[in-house]
């Protein structure tokens, strides 16, 4: 066959050169020197991993050797790498493109990021890969620089995005790459038109509900390897199939992706310890909370809306700040409310007024004194972040405030702030993600998501490799509230907070509940009686145990053949 | 690279060009930059710069290499060097950089009789196998500008004689036949042909693999009647990425005059 070969011509007109001006000519023993260590530095596979040879501090873990290898052998270098959380999904990157860079593959590398990881990503790649990228912080950087690290709202940007689509990247990573499962997103097409020759997508979430979520995921990193959308549409939409249960297409990802469990590594984690606090509410915030419970209106101000009824409701069990700031947001939407419903507002205002307390942050101080170590409280409101922040402050408690809106480097600066100098970081939901927070091993869930991948998220910010104690995490579930429905009658039920990291993933996967949060809202918000309710959830919660056993009788199965 | 080879190599670097070794233990190494040196690894244009407008007296940098940490006493300040490190990874290129062309003559001990010297042209090259995954080979030729014989593994020979840049006394060059503009074709095409025998089935799997790609992508796009620019740059990608191509990069060459060298 025909393969095209260059040579260095470079070299030769140089060398014409120096014998018409008769030298300069080099020395003798560098000669040499130059020589030999060719010879020594000449890689004569193309299989084997380089990379651990030119970073002999690293350690890598073997599973992360093994994905390394994976990638570059088997992959010809473009997969999504999909580990559990914590099992260190960026060393296998670095590993990756550090292979790469040495076997002279790789030059030019744009990796995208959330923003909060931008700086520790950079960090991580000069120190422990001995990669020298760059933070992005000016456009110019696209250009002059190999190896850029950037936030992708940042690089799909103007005049950014323009100068990267023109570039061409050898290597492209992306982290968090679940955020790429919607087709029709700015970030998605983005995405899609960079030139990738070899291409990383990382995330831990890869399959969180729909099956189209994956295809997508896949025809960005591989066109075409599930078909196209409308093959893909005819033969997987509206049958209810998940990827779990269509070996074909589970096997047919599986040449993309590589998945890493927790309990596949033999690594030793760390334990996990769960304490269940029930709160009870003061008179005056069961009065709030018995007000929007009788809030059956509608945010349009007419009909009836259990969905409003139930986030006041857990909005209640938060904090009185948190009511008051969606009632204030309803209100505003008219120029003109509805009599009846300005109020209706005006009744659970004047509830909210006469909150004398915060039971639950109280609970917290007094925990938090009696812990005596660093904290991380994660709330589902920004009135209550707001609030915990002045009432820890009150009692002479300091914190720092963690948001998914915050810039880089102020999200980069509150970490600092946490490790370095205060005992609290209340963070909240957004900013679940893309921080790593081993140095700390005590974790309040001040009010619970309903959704438990959150849950995962936020356990996975400090029970991940690199922590060394065991992990205490706190529910505060308020007593007789739908908060303590869903703790009592579904987390505790298929022992939510006791599973191991990624398990939760799969079972719901299994199930094809493809929003658990409606689902639930549904549940407890259409029961028309607390013992309907009570029935809904004991199914979903057998059904999740019953999707649990398959899964072990799975391995069990599994373990039979072998 | 074992750390007693870098320790070596460092030291051979920095004496071949002219910086004094201030301290060799066998952990660690101090040395005394020349100014050359300094700019060469130091990476510091302006302070060069502001000396030479300035007319300041140049101060170049005295540098401690740790070449083994764990022995190294512990009051030594110094950059920790190993396989991997930056700066050794620096110190290679620059030795490439710096020794890429020769021109030697061999030093024959003669007791007054006159020698003549054949010129030979020597290359040594790294030869890169490339598709999605690469591999090197390195190979050593010389080519006698008079007889035209080549020969491999060049470098095992002029390792072992005595070399000097200066012409000896006694000793006159012959005249080559063969021009070395017209040598470094004969080499070229003398490379290429060694390995035009091996085995590229490697080549050729790439090659499936990248048709494998590109029969997935045309499917992916087949329903749209104009394909969207996201079909062109992926179709770039893929060729980039599997492509199969032998490079042949040459580390350094030069001409030698040698007394007698035959092969056979």
């Amino acid at each position: 066959m025909k393969i095209e070969i260059t040579s260095d011509l470079e070299w030769s007109d140089n060398f014409l050169t120096k014998i018409n001006e008769d030298g300069p000519w080099a020395n003798w023993e560098l000669y040499k020197l130059a020589i030999e260590v060719t010879k020594d530095l000449v890689i004569s596979d193309f299989e084997g991993l380089q990379a651990p040879k030119y970073l002999p501090y690293l350690k890598p873990l073997p599973h992360q050797l093994e994905v390394a290898r994976q990638v570059v052998e088997e992959m010809n270098g473009k997969a999504i790498l999909a580990d559990e959380v914590g099992l260190g999904k960026t060393i296998e990157a670095g590993l990756i493109l550090k292979e790469y860079m040495i076997r002279g593959l790789v030059k030019k590398v744009l990796i995208l990021v959330p923003a909060s990881l931008v700086t520790q990503w950079a960090f991580e790649l000069n120190t422990k890969f001995h990669i020298p990228a760059v933070t992005q912080r000016k456009s110019y950087v696209w250009d002059s620089c190999d190896v850029v690290v950037s936030s992708i709202d940042t690089a799909k940007r103007k005049p950014h995005s323009e100068i990267i689509l023109n570039q061409d990247y050898d290597f492209v990573i992306i982290d968090e790459a679940h955020k790429l499962k919607n087709n029709k997103t700015k970030n998605y097409e983005f995405v899609q038109n960079l030139k990738k020759k070899f291409c990383l997508l990382l995330t831990a979430t890869p399959i969180q509900n729909k099956v189209e979520e994956i295809f997508h995921l896949v025809s960005l990193l591989k066109p075409g390897h599930l078909g196209n959308a409308k093959l893909f549409a005819e033969k997987y939409k509206g049958k209810g199939r998940t990827i779990q249960e269509d070996q074909h297409l589970k096997e047919l990802v599986n040449t993309v992706m590589i998945r890493n469990r927790r309990a596949d590594t033999k690594i030793e984690w760390t334990k996990r310890q769960v304490e269940t606090i029930i709160i009870d509410f003061s008179k005056t915030e069961q009065a709030l909370y018995d007000a929007v419970s009788q809030f059956k209106v509608h945010s349009d101000g007419v009909g009836h809306s259990s969905f409003s009824t139930l986030t006041l409701q857990r909005e209640a069990c938060s904090s009185r700040e948190a009511v008051y700031y969606t009632l204030k947001n309803m209100k505003a939407k008219y120029e003109n409310p509805p009599v009846a419903f300005t109020a209706m507002i005006d009744n659970v205002l004047q509830k909210v007024n006469e909150t004398e307390q915060n039971s639950k942050a109280e609970k917290a101080l007094e925990l938090i004194k009696k812990i005596d170590d660093k904290v991380i409280i994660f709330t589902e409101y920004r009135a209550t972040q707001l609030y915990l922040q002045w009432y820890l402050q009150q009692n002479g408690i300091s914190s720092v405030p963690f948001r998914g809106g915050f810039k880089r480097g102020k999200k980069d600066w509150m970490r600092e702030l946490f490790q370095k100098q205060t005992q609290v970081l209340i963070a909240t939901e957004a900013g679940g993600e893309g921080i790593n927070l081993q140095f700390c091993n005590h974790l309040i869930n001040f009010d619970l998501p309903w959704n438990p991948m959150r849950l995962e998220q936020r356990i996975g910010r400090i029970h991940r490799l690199g922590q060394e104690k065991d992990v205490m995490i706190y529910n505060f579930a308020t007593r007789n509230t739908v908060e303590e429905h869903i703790l009592k009658l579904l987390y505790e039920k298929i022992h939510l907070f006791e599973k191991v990291i990624g398990e939760l993933d799969d079972i719901l996967t299994k199930l094809d509940i493809h929003n658990i949060e409606e689902y639930l809202i549904d549940v407890v918000g259409e029961s028309k009686s607390e013992g309907e309710m009570k029935i809904k959830m004991d199914n979903l919660s057998s059904l999740i145990q019953f999707a649990q056993q398959m899964k072990d009788g799975d391995v069990h199965a599994a373990a039979g053949h072998s | 690279m074992q750390q007693q080879d870098i320790h070596k190599f460092l030291v051979t670097y920095f004496e071949a060009n002219h910086c004094e070794i201030l301290k060799n233990h066998n952990t660690y190494l101090t040395v005394q930059l020349t100014i050359e040196m300094d700019k060469e690894l130091m990476n510091r244009p302006f302070y060069w710069h502001y000396l030479e407008k300035t007319g300041g007296i140049p101060n170049p940098s005295q540098l401690t290499f740790i070449t083994d940490s764990q022995n190294a006493p512990e009051h030594i300040k110094g950059e920790h060097i190993y396989f991997g490190s930056p700066r050794l990874h620096q110190i290679i290129e620059s030795t490439k950089k710096l020794a890429s062309y020769i021109r030697l003559y061999e030093d024959k001990q003669t007791n007054g009789q006159q020698v003549s010297l054949f010129p030979w042209l020597n290359l040594n090259v790294k030869i890169s196998y490339q598709c999605d995954r690469k591999k090197d080979i390195f190979q050593s030729v010389g080519l006698n500008l008079i007889t035209g014989e080549i020969v491999n593994e060049f470098y095992n020979h002029i390792f072992s004689i005595k070399l000097t840049p200066k012409i000896p006394d006694y000793s006159f060059t012959l005249s080559p036949l063969i021009m070395p503009k017209s040598g470094l074709t004969r080499l070229d095409r003398y490379i290429r042909q060694n390995f035009e025998q091996d085995d590229h089935t490697w080549a050729e799997q790439a090659v499936q693999r990248w048709n494998n790609d590109l029969r997935l992508l045309e499917h992916f796009y087949n329903e749209s009647e104009e394909k969207s620019e996201s079909y062109y740059t992926e179709k770039e990608a893929l060729k980039a990425q599997y492509e199969p191509k032998i490079h042949i990069s040459i580390v350094n060459g030069g001409l030698f005059y040698l007394s007698d060298y035959k092969t056979s």
